[in-house]
């Protein structure tokens, strides 16, 4: 790049940053080309000091067991292949699958359980690698949701509404805080698929969408293979020089028009594709793990060399909150395990228990846990009670909204710390519940944002991530 | 600093705007939005959270709380103005503050009377004299009366009119969404007639094209698309609907038949096909078919929808607010929400549909054509049912069944184990019972025993491999066994390296919610695969046959098939290695078996036609009779009549079954071909419809029945209150909002804001009008005319403030940035449908064809599958269009809710899950790298270089000059000229030295490359044409 071409980049840029830009030195701008002050929130947000300034919530599609990870229950080997009790099941509502079942028999995990960290937080001995993490992590027992069934729940946990239509949390927090890079998105989206044998769970594009907010805040999703972004490299037969050839020709094009229309949209169009430009060497940069010492690759193991895999898409978000991303969204498809539990849990885990851990384990030893917030969980959990036959080695497990555990870690949280008690069958919290719309005003809160106070004015009315729920969990606070 | 949402509502604008100057205070456009955004939360119509009983959405509510004339002791005054915060309203927890300006004007409206008015849009429009402006040449229409007299009073001028080439520019890409060609802009630029602009007004709208035009925003509002949407999201065929809105505008149907027809078409009396296909407006919304959904939340979720977009379209009403409690902000009952919503309750539907295909109810639409075969067909069907009824076939059957089963005893062909190399029975295990002890090797999987209508299987549930050991076939063998695929992904069913490969391709959907793959058999030298698809989790009785003389056959149930020969063969000839089942690793191309097998044998010998016989039917049936008449399941019973009726029974009831059965697949082919859509229809007894408590479909309050909100005027007392009388009341003269909000929509399409910005929303927290006499004068004028929608789009079209000018200044732009005020012409980016149909007129490849099916345009694969459900649903799995399909209008694109076309999305375009009645409009790199890459638009540039090239000559000048204009319409000046050459010189440069490159840039593409011209020519002018594409101008309506 020569020295000319620099300097008419750096003009865009100063342009791209607004009046206020003007007039900084050239070695405060080449700040600016990395993590800089946000742009694009909203005035007056964060709303007090922020403890988190990024988020990775690393979703696992379809409902995690929660009997055989986390919510630990010894006492149900007593009540295993016994029908659950009318006293405990209350009537509540159960799916269209299981709800023509003639009996509902109680199904014990058969995976062991061992305490770990400080808390005496109990994990099954599928997930061995976050045993590891005990010590960093709040871990809550007694999340429960408002839906039952796959679409509506994860919509829910993604947009506080059952029905499509809201923004997603992404897009709420992109909104709110703005971008603290300028060649990367401010909301990612990374896909891994399911390592389950079993059919899984579909995913919508809803789930990452700006609902009515402008869509400029809508994830874009970071695709494995040649193009992460979606048309992003030039095509065969257009060199870098030729390209760059092209777009100054379209710029000095753009500027004419713009003396003469004087249309600042003019004036951002040309700083897009400048943007875009630089996204194109922006991007390949992130996603090229060949340049990560073997040390990552043994913390996150060797599937983490594998595009698209759990494990490496966990990586992927460690570089991408790096460089300024602010909200890094995965899903993980495959934890719908309705039969074949045991085979397909243990497939799941395999896959995504060392990259979830090592996320957490690497973003700490950085220095990044602290103003980072990792959130994981599934859109509910799973039944106590056996969806299909029953045996010594085999059981299903149905969607139970009313119950299941999830886990947080960063700036703000608590470290080592666990709340929520269900009962014995983990089918009724009987201590602290957090519901989702909690779990979300405690995420905003760490980022600085008072949830009830960040809100769009839609069809005449100020929505909210919220809607007019949610409280600050205040207990997993530091 | 401001509080934020006071803010918020000074750049909101107009009022804030217009009131700085105004010398009264007006109660709509100053006081009611202050009142409606901080007080009626709490103070508002909500019974249930209304505080302290004061309310200050009615007169009498507000007289209560202040003294006309004397704001000094009234409380509403008092209380916003007090100087103690935890005194002051609104209190401090819901986060609202006045700011001082606001609570000035509460001040002097009190001081002047506190006059209290309806909200405005509550109020029937009212048409006012046109108001008197100084500049009397300007005006053409009347909208120029109302906008210059604005313009007038902020002591703003008009802009000039526009250049005629941006003009036609404008009003093609308004009226058609194209661009017009340099042979249109040359006629209108060089006609000198008075009347030459409104010539051309009146060939755009005569056009075919207009119809799509209108009907784009239209395909938003009433959340159009190809799928249910949901959890499966599998395929729907809503496009006869589609093609019905394209025609109701080409034929100009008026505004208020538009509307009755597609609220309520289906209960017209005799309704048409067509009024019936319009009823489909409220069959557009999503539909669930997610396994274990809850039927009894999605009925309650369809009704909800319909009755949503319903309000949002026609009264830009936001009902949904009063879905869980009274209205927060509007007059506006819960139970107001269940008595709409009462009027979409009774249609005949399921709560989970769509699994395959359209969800009742539907109206087939066979072609007259399609019709007569059904007919005649039908009555064929009836006939040969009538020869073949059980009374006649029974007893021949019962007597044959018995004699059958006497002889038959499992009796084998003698000899049927000669040559048998290998056979496993295949009864979970997987041995070998010819006595050749050839037992297989499980290397991977877990497999099981089930049992199958052959008797027991070898079930392999995940991916397999089993060694069966080194067999030496020699020349001629057979293999045979019953097979089911168990999975869509390619797998290998058998192995031998240096001799054989036997192996299913990728199942793909087939009719019904079915799929399947081909069945290959590669041999050194030979490779053939069954021509049709064999159905994925059926089973079939496999044999394939290898001889010297006659090579490969396949025999599927004991019958030679139709096979492809492919061109070339895997296996290369080597020394054999082990006979395996399945492929050693999982990869892309192959996976291990997942399927079941039984009776697996090997022989090594051409088995003869008895024995094919034998292991295909007679053993199978063998299986059949065994089972005891009273517990045979009625498919087995139907199976046996089947066997019987086709191998069996005399000659004359065989051909009689024959022709029945040809008969019956024929029919069935008719059905699927004939296209269905989905239509509003009623339940003989409406279904009861609740107020629901908290909005909960589970929590049942009390009975309501169909009306409309006491806020607005009652329907006519002697209709039934069903439908129809609600699509009559809304376009009744009497009604305050149909007529505005319907031209207010217009509006926003040419201005990209609605005189009312918030086009959704007319209710008190909507944005006030801009215009307000403006807007009632164009709602009583489209009443006026008979609701005549090409009439209206005419009007807005030849007004003066259409034809200015977009060109804008600094100043301009810091006073009035949205340009409400209509000082110029607005200028935004196209649309994302349009900003692909522009590039491909412009380059010729447009395909112009109108409605049908819509199409699969170039898309990088994986956007679906990457997250779709897949396995047996429809519409999981992307087929790229061939040849002229890829080029059709945007509009056209195959819509998928939870992955809609991703270049669209890019550019803004909705996921049609919702109503959505504006769109955003963002400007960001995503579009940029869309423009710049996506092959679309490469291969819209190659061919716009390829004809320029072909048309200008050598001459660069005629060149650029051509490519120019074809995108802009205009003659490029000299400085862009320079520009643009100089890029052509330095690309042709480029090129020269890498042919390669431009070879490979002009390859992409589906169209053929012009190889009379230098590719490296070529290729230069590919990238001039993509600089001319993305100029923000060529993607802009100026």
């Amino acid at each position: 790049m020569n020295f000319k071409r620099e300097m008419q980049l750096l003009e865009t840029r100063r342009q791209f940053f607004g009046k206020g830009a003007r007039g900084v030195s050239v070695a405060a701008l080449a700040s600016l080309m990395g993590n800089a002050a946000p742009t694009g929130g909203q005035p007056g947000v964060p709303h007090f000091a922020a403890k988190a300034k990024r988020v990775i919530w690393l979703h696992q599609s379809g409902g995690p067991s929660q009997l055989d990870l986390f919510d630990y229950k010894p006492q149900l080997k007593k009540y295993h292949g016994s029908e659950l009790p009318g006293s405990i099941r209350m009537g509540q509502r159960i799916t269209g699958m299981t709800s023509r079942q003639a009996s509902f028999p109680c199904a014990a995990s058969i995976f062991k359980f061992e305490q770990a960290g400080k808390a005496g937080m109990w994990m099954s001995e599928l997930i061995p690698h976050h045993k590891k993490i005990a010590d960093d992590i709040c871990l809550i027992k007694s999340v429960h949701t408002d839906a039952i069934n796959h679409d509506p729940a994860i919509t829910f946990i993604q947009s506080g509404s059952q029905q499509p239509g809201r923004p997603s949390i992404g897009a709420w927090v992109s909104y709110g805080l703005g971008s603290e890079t300028q060649e990367l998105p401010s909301f990612v989206v990374l896909l891994s698929q399911q390592n389950s044998v079993n059919a899984d769970q579909p995913l919508f594009s809803r789930l990452w969408g700006a609902g009515f907010l402008p869509s400029r805040y809508q994830g874009v999703r970071l695709r494995s293979g040649k193009d992460p972004v979606l048309y992003l490299a030039d095509p065969a037969g257009i060199e870098r020089e030729g390209r760059r050839e092209m777009l100054d020709a379209l710029q000095a094009m753009n500027k004419m028009r713009e003396e003469a229309y004087h249309d600042p949209e003019i004036d951002t169009r040309i700083q897009q594709y400048e943007m875009a430009y630089k996204m194109q060497a922006s991007v390949p940069d992130l996603t090229d793990l060949s340049k990560e010492p073997p040390a990552t690759f043994a913390l996150y193991g060797e599937d983490a060399r594998k595009p698209g895999t759990y494990a490496a898409n966990c990586l992927l978000a460690r570089r991408l909150v790096e460089r300024g991303v602010r909200f890094v969204q995965l899903y993980h498809k495959g934890w719908d395990q309705h039969g074949n539990l045991p085979r397909d849990l243990a497939l799941q885990c395999k896959a995504s228990d060392q990259g979830a851990a090592a996320l957490v384990q690497d973003l700490k030893q950085r220095g990044m846990l602290d103003e980072m917030l990792v959130v994981w969980g599934g859109e509910f959990g799973r039944t106590v009670y056996c969806q299909g036959k029953l045996t010594d080695t085999d059981y299903g497990r149905d969607h139970h909204p009313r119950n299941f555990t999830m886990w947080m870690a960063g700036g703000g949280m608590k470290r080592g710390f666990q709340m929520g008690e269900t009962d014995d069958y983990s089918y009724n919290i009987v201590r602290e519940p957090v519901h989702i719309h909690d779990i979300q005003a405690t995420l905003l809160h760490c980022l600085g944002v008072d949830h009830t106070k960040l809100t769009y004015k839609f069809q005449g009315r100020w929505f909210r991530l919220t809607d007019v729920h949610g409280n600050v969990v205040k207990p997993l606070l530091a | 600093m401001l509080p934020r949402k006071s803010l918020a509502l000074l750049i909101a604008g107009v009022p804030a705007l217009i009131a700085a100057d105004a010398k009264g205070v007006d109660f709509n456009r100053d006081i009611r939005p202050i009142l409606s955004d901080n007080c009626f939360a709490c103070h508002g119509p909500d019974e249930g959270k209304r505080m302290a009983g004061i309310r200050l959405d009615t007169k009498e509510g507000a007289l209560a709380a202040l003294t006309p004339g004397r704001p000094e002791t009234s409380r509403l005054y008092l209380r916003v103005a007090h100087a103690d915060p935890k005194q002051r309203m609104p209190p401090l927890s819901t986060g609202r503050t006045l700011n001082t300006q606001q609570v000035e004007l509460i001040q002097k409206w009190i001081a002047g009377g506190a006059e209290w008015k309806l909200h405005w849009s509550y109020e029937k429009p009212e048409r006012r004299e046109l108001p008197a402006v100084k500049n009397k040449k300007w005006a053409r229409n009347a909208i120029d009366n109302f906008v210059l007299a604005t313009l007038e009073k902020e002591n703003l001028p008009p802009s000039a009119e526009a250049d005629r080439v941006t003009l036609l520019r404008r009003l093609s890409f308004d009226l058609t969404g194209l661009p017009p060609t340099p042979a249109e802009v040359d006629l209108f630029t060089k006609d000198k007639s008075a009347n030459a602009y409104e010539k051309q007004v009146e060939r755009l709208l005569a056009s075919p094209h207009y119809g799509e035009r209108m009907a784009m925003p239209w395909l938003d509002v009433a959340r159009y698309a190809d799928t249910h949407g949901f959890h499966i999201d599998s395929h729907r065929d809503m496009w006869p609907w589609r093609d019905w809105v394209i025609r109701a505008f080409n034929s100009n149907m008026p505004f208020d038949r538009f509307t009755v027809e597609q609220l309520a078409g289906d209960l017209l009396p005799n309704a048409t096909i067509d009024q019936k296909i319009a009823s489909g407006f409220n069959r557009n919304h999503m539909i669930n078919y997610e396994g274990g959904a809850i039927p009894d939340e999605y009925l309650v979720e369809y009704v909800a929808d319909r009755s949503e977009t319903t309000s949002t379209v026609w009264m830009a009403m936001t009902m949904t607010c009063a879905r869980c409690h009274d209205h927060k902000y509007d007059p506006i009952k819960q139970k107001d929400y269940y008595r709409m919503f009462a009027f979409f309750n009774s249609v005949k539907e399921k709560g989970l549909d769509g699994r395959d295909g359209n969800a009742d109810p539907l109206l087939r639409l066979p072609s007259g054509e399609q019709q007569q075969r059904l007919d005649e067909l039908t009555a064929r069907i009836k006939t040969r049912d009538a020869e073949l009824t059980d009374e006649k076939v029974k007893p021949a059957l019962e007597q044959w069944e018995k004699q059958r089963l006497a002889l038959l005893n499992y009796a084998a062909p003698a000899g049927l184990r000669e040559g048998l190399l290998a056979h496993y029975e295949m009864d979970g295990t997987v041995n070998d019972h010819s006595g050749a002890y050839r037992h297989g090797l499980v290397l991977r999987g877990e497999p099981a025993m089930v049992l199958t209508s052959v008797g027991k299987a070898t079930l392999f549930p995940t991916t397999s491999r089993v060694a069966l050991g080194k067999m030496e076939f020699g020349d001629e063998y057979s293999i045979a066994a019953w097979l089911v695929q168990g999975h869509h992904e390619p797998q290998t069913v058998l192995q031998q390296a240096g001799r054989l490969s036997v192996w299913w391709d990728a199942s793909e959907p087939l009719p019904h919610l079915r799929q399947g793959a081909h069945l290959h058999v590669e041999t050194p030298g030979a490779h053939v695969r069954t021509r049709d698809r064999l159905v994925q989790a059926e089973q079939y009785h496999v044999a394939i046959l290898h001889s010297q003389a006659g090579g490969v056959t396949i025999r599927i149930n004991g019958q030679p098939v139709p096979v492809v020969r492919e061109a070339e063969s895997s296996v290369k000839r080597g020394e054999p290695g082990v006979l395996a089942i399945g492929e050693e690793k999982d990869t892309d191309q192959r996976n291990g078996f997942r399927g079941r097998i039984a009776d697996l044998r090997i022989y090594s010998r051409v088995l003869a036609e008895n024995e094919l016989r034998y292991l295909a039917v007679d053993h199978r049936l063998a299986h059949m009779l065994t089972v005891p008449v009273k517990l045979r399941p009625k498919e087995l019973t139907q199976r046996l009549r089947e066997h019987y009726l086709a191998h069996v029974a005399p000659a004359e009831t065989k051909a009689a079954w024959a022709d029945l059965k040809q008969l019956r697949e024929q029919k069935a082919q008719l059905d699927d071909a004939i296209p269905n859509t989905m239509v509003m229809s009623e339940m003989e007894k409406p279904r009861e419809t609740f107020v629901l408590t908290r909005g909960d479909y589970r929590n049942h309050g009390e009975t309501v029945t169909p009306n409309v909100p006491a806020v607005l005027p009652p329907l006519a007392a002697n209709a039934k209150p069903d439908r129809l009388a609600l699509a009559n009341w809304l376009v009744d003269p009497q009604h305050p909002l149909t007529a505005r909000v319907a031209v207010n929509r217009y509006w926003q399409n040419y201005f990209g804001i609605g005189l009312v910005k918030s086009s959704e929303n007319f209710g008190t927290q909507g944005d006030a009008p801009s215009h307000p006499e403006l807007l009632d004068w164009l709602a009583t004028e489209f009443q006026r005319t008979g609701w005549d929608v090409k009439a209206m789009q005419r009007f807005i079209v030849t007004s003066a403030t259409y034809r200015q000018s977009s060109k804008t200044t600094a100043a301009l732009t810091e006073r009035d940035p949205e340009n409400r005020l209509l000082a110029r012409m607005s200028r935004f980016r196209l649309s994302a449908e349009l900003v692909r149909d522009n590039a491909l007129a412009i380059s010729g490849l447009l395909n112009r064809k109108i409605g049908g099916q819509s199409s699969y345009p170039y898309q990088p694969p994986g956007i679906w599958e990457e997250i779709s459900r897949g396995e047996i649903f429809s519409a999981q799995v992307y087929k790229e269009s061939k040849g002229e399909d890829l080029y059709r209008r945007g509009m056209y694109w195959f819509w998928k809710r939870t992955a809609p076309p991703a270049s669209l999305s890019t550019f803004d375009a909705p996921d049609r899950e919702k109503c959505v009645v504006r769109r955003s409009v963002t400007n960001t790199p995503l579009q940029a790298l869309t423009l710049l890459n996506d092959p679309t638009y490469i291969e819209a540039s190659r061919v716009l270089a390829q004809n320029v090239l072909r048309e200008a000559g050598a001459d660069p000048s005629k060149r650029l000059t051509l490519a120019f204009r074809r995108v802009t319409g205009r003659v490029p000046d000299t400085r862009e000229a320079k520009v643009l050459s100089d890029l052509a010189a330095k690309q042709m440069a480029r090129y020269a030295r890498d042919p390669k490159g431009a070879l490979a840039l002009v390859s992409i593409g589906e169209t053929p490359v012009d190889k009379a011209l230098p590719a490296a020519e070529l290729a230069a002018w590919t990238n001039v044409a993509t600089v001319l594409l993305n100029m923000d101008e060529a993607i802009t309506k100026e």
